[in-house]
């Protein structure tokens, strides 16, 4: 079937010159050479090799992969623990590299806390299980705390330090310092959603240099998409092309990316009750979504949605060691029954 | 009157030609209005060969008189239904995705619009043993949560492994890239993709609304265009190639709180079928159910607005899942 060319990724103002000059299909450009087309159609020389290349994709309808090969890569691919197991269960072992995760929460629920703790984990040795990536931290609030992250990697390289057994663990545990941890973190601050937009624009190229990053963390989305916007819809599309972004980004680059979200009250009827914020549209972009939530004083992660997983809780807890597993006298009966019998 | 020539059409060489001329078919109306049965022992060419190339012909030349039964004959030789391997999905659907159709499902997120694509997709797969394009535009695709649910329709391993290895897959996450592909497919691509395992059989899009939403709205008009492409495109590829296109769209919440399928009017008569998912609300708080509802909002074969209830750990395999399968089963027999 034939192709108009205006179905192709070409600038506006040269799919109007190629219009004029009475171009309107791909199978219009055939035998042409790009000096021909230049003149022809009035554009510069490197515009019309761009216009041939554009032209000349079809065929094979892109790169195909069956579910075969992709759940060879998947089972190939290890997940960024959180350290509270009950999750990381919930999750088939925790947070996946290569897809987008959205937590949401209240104010003080811990929302920057797992990341923090996300941005320590990641690094952890290969030898450990870990996948040893670093990470990118996009910080949009003025919310990531250097001394957390000192705390939480001191924890990280004990516990790890206490498991190390055979010789090569004890080797990595020569690197996985918590100064090593520290500069395996890159920092950049976003202040508004203009400036978070640009920042991702130039990540691609950052993130091809280097190719040991495994995590983006952007703590929040929500903040700079909230300054007012004339029309509510154009937030949206802003939004929806984000998610996109994001979500090339993951699967280009094999990372995983974590983002946060506020939550906000909608009224249903009488009751008014908290939902993740930014609309229900930008519900669609991350692949999976966590609600981090009080009940009592009680911690709670759920999964709201997930391509893979159930809809599950867990319980944690924010310890000065970081993102835990609740305290076991906290525990439900059964868990803890359990655990006494094994 | 059309002169039948050479390279009219894929298969009409000059040998067939010939032989045609001898028995008397000098134009495109007498080769259509002819018994290909007869015409085939005739000229001795195979029946498969002479009715593709009068498909071909009847196509390119509309304007003759054809009969509703030549019509209709025509419709189901072509046309398969492909069940989507849940009994309440296929209700609605008439007993399944009919090829030649677009077909959409629409719902908020987590509304399980994925898992009943990774669901037909396994079906398609593994029971109907044909090749499914699965182009995935949100990242939500697991090949795990395929093995997970090809797990509860079979447990024998290879079975499972030539199941996935017929579901081929793209990911992609702007519309030029979707066009590409979809064109590509056209172009050659399809029977590219059915070397091996089964023909194609259905092309999936999930989601539709992911890379086209975005462009709309605002100053520039090129989104509409890029939209209406899109919609050609699908169109052609399920008719040309008797394929059936499932597509996902997102939903949009008006001021009294109804519930629409994204995309607008225009895109409104794209689809063929239209089945919107939504969550089934339990009492608030209690934990997170997983019921969904699927209502019929478009067809041209049902009364619409049927509604039925599903359960998402249909499809889960291993613990639980399979008994659980069985007792749906029962339920709905
Ligand atoms: N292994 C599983 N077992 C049981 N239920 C599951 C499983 N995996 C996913 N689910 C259910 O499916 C839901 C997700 O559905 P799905 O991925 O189809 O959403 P969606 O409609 O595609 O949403 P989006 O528009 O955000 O992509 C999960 O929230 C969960 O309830
Ligand atoms: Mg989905």
């Amino acid at each position: 079937m034939r192709r108009p060319l205006s179905s192709l990724n070409l600038g506006t103002n040269v799919k109007v010159k190629l219009g004029r000059a009475g171009f309107q299909f791909t199978s219009d450009l055939q035998h042409l050479n790009p000096e021909q087309l230049s003149q022809e159609a009035g554009v510069s020389q490197q515009e019309a090799l761009q216009v041939l290349q554009a032209a000349d994709t079809g065929g094979g309808g892109g790169t195909f992969l069956s579910a075969l090969e992709l759940l060879q890569k998947e089972e190939g691919s290890r997940s960024i623990v959180t350290f509270c197991s009950q999750l990381d269960h919930a999750l088939g072992g925790g947070l996946p590299v290569g897809k987008t995760t959205e937590i949401c929460g209240v104010p003080g629920i811990g929302k920057t806390q797992l990341c923090l703790q996300l941005a320590v984990d990641v690094q952890l040795p290969q030898c450990f299980g870990g996948v040893e990536g670093q990470v990118i931290f996009l910080d949009t609030e003025g919310s990531f705390l250097l001394q957390r992250v000192v705390d939480m990697s001191a924890a990280a390289v004990r516990h790890c330090s206490m498991l190390a057994e055979d010789e090569e663990q004890q080797v990595a545990m020569t690197t996985f310092t918590v100064e090593n941890i520290l500069s395996n973190i890159f920092l950049v601050h976003c202040r508004d959603y203009v400036e978070l937009l640009a920042e991702l624009h130039l990540l691609p190229a950052f993130l091809q240099e280097r190719t040991k990053i495994r995590l983006l963390i952007i703590d929040s989305v929500t903040l700079p998409f909230l300054q007012l916007f004339d029309d509510l819809s154009q937030r949206t599309r802003l939004l929806q092309g984000l998610g996109q972004k994001l979500i090339a980004i993951a699967t280009n680059h094999n990372i995983a990316v974590v983002i946060t979200n506020h939550m906000t009250t909608r009224l249903r009827g009488a009751h008014s009750h908290l939902v993740p914020a930014l609309g229900d549209i930008w519900g669609h972009a991350p692949t999976t979504r966590l609600l981090l939530e009080w009940e009592g004083s009680q911690r709670l992660a759920s999964i709201l949605k997930s391509p893979g997983h159930m809809e599950t809780t867990a319980q944690y807890q924010i310890t000065c060691e970081g993102f835990r597993d609740a305290a076991q006298s906290e525990q439900p009966q059964s868990k803890r029954s359990r655990t006494f019998t094994d | 009157m059309v002169i039948l020539r050479e390279g009219m059409c894929p298969g009409l060489d000059e040998d067939l030609l010939r032989s045609l001329r001898a028995a008397d078919i000098r134009t495109v109306e007498d080769l259509v209005s002819s018994d290909s049965e007869e015409l085939a022992q005739k000229c001795s060419v195979s029946y498969k060969a002479l009715f593709a190339i009068r498909r071909v012909l009847l196509a390119q030349h509309t304007a003759f008189p054809v009969s509703g039964a030549d019509l209709y004959e025509e419709l189901l030789s072509s046309t398969a239904i492909l069940s989507t391997g849940n009994p309440s999905l296929d209700k609605l659907l008439d007993s399944g995705l009919f090829t030649g159709e677009i077909t959409e499902l629409s719902g908020g997120p987590g509304s399980g619009k994925s898992q009943v694509c990774f669901g037909a997709a396994v079906h398609i797969s593994h029971h109907l043993k044909q090749s499914v394009i699965y182009i995935d535009t949100t990242g939500g695709l697991t090949a795990s949560r395929l093995l997970q649910m090809l797990r509860s329709e079979t447990t024998n391993t290879d079975e499972q492994m030539e199941a996935l290895q017929r579901i081929r897959i793209v990911r992609l996450f702007d519309v030029y890239a979707l066009l590409d592909c979809l064109y590509g497919l056209c172009g050659g691509g399809l029977q590219q993709a059915s070397v091996g395992g089964g023909s194609v059989k259905a092309v999936i899009v999930d989601s539709v609304s992911a890379v086209i939403a975005p462009l709309l709205g605002g100053k520039q008009s090129e989104g509409m265009s890029l939209m209406t492409q899109v919609a050609g495109v699908l169109k052609t590829m399920a008719k040309d190639f008797s394929v059936a296109a499932l597509v996902t769209n997102h939903v949009t919440r008006s001021g009294s709180g109804d519930v629409q399928p994204g995309l607008g009017v225009s895109w409104s008569h794209v689809p063929r079928t239209r089945i919107l998912l939504e969550r089934v609300e339990t009492a608030p708080s209690v934990s997170r159910s997983s019921l969904r509802s699927a209502t019929l909002i478009k067809s041209s074969r049902q009364p619409c607005c049927i509604k039925e209830e599903f359960d998402l750990r249909w499809w889960s395999g291993a613990a639980g899942g399979a008994s659980g399968k069985r007792k749906l089963d029962q339920a709905g027999s």
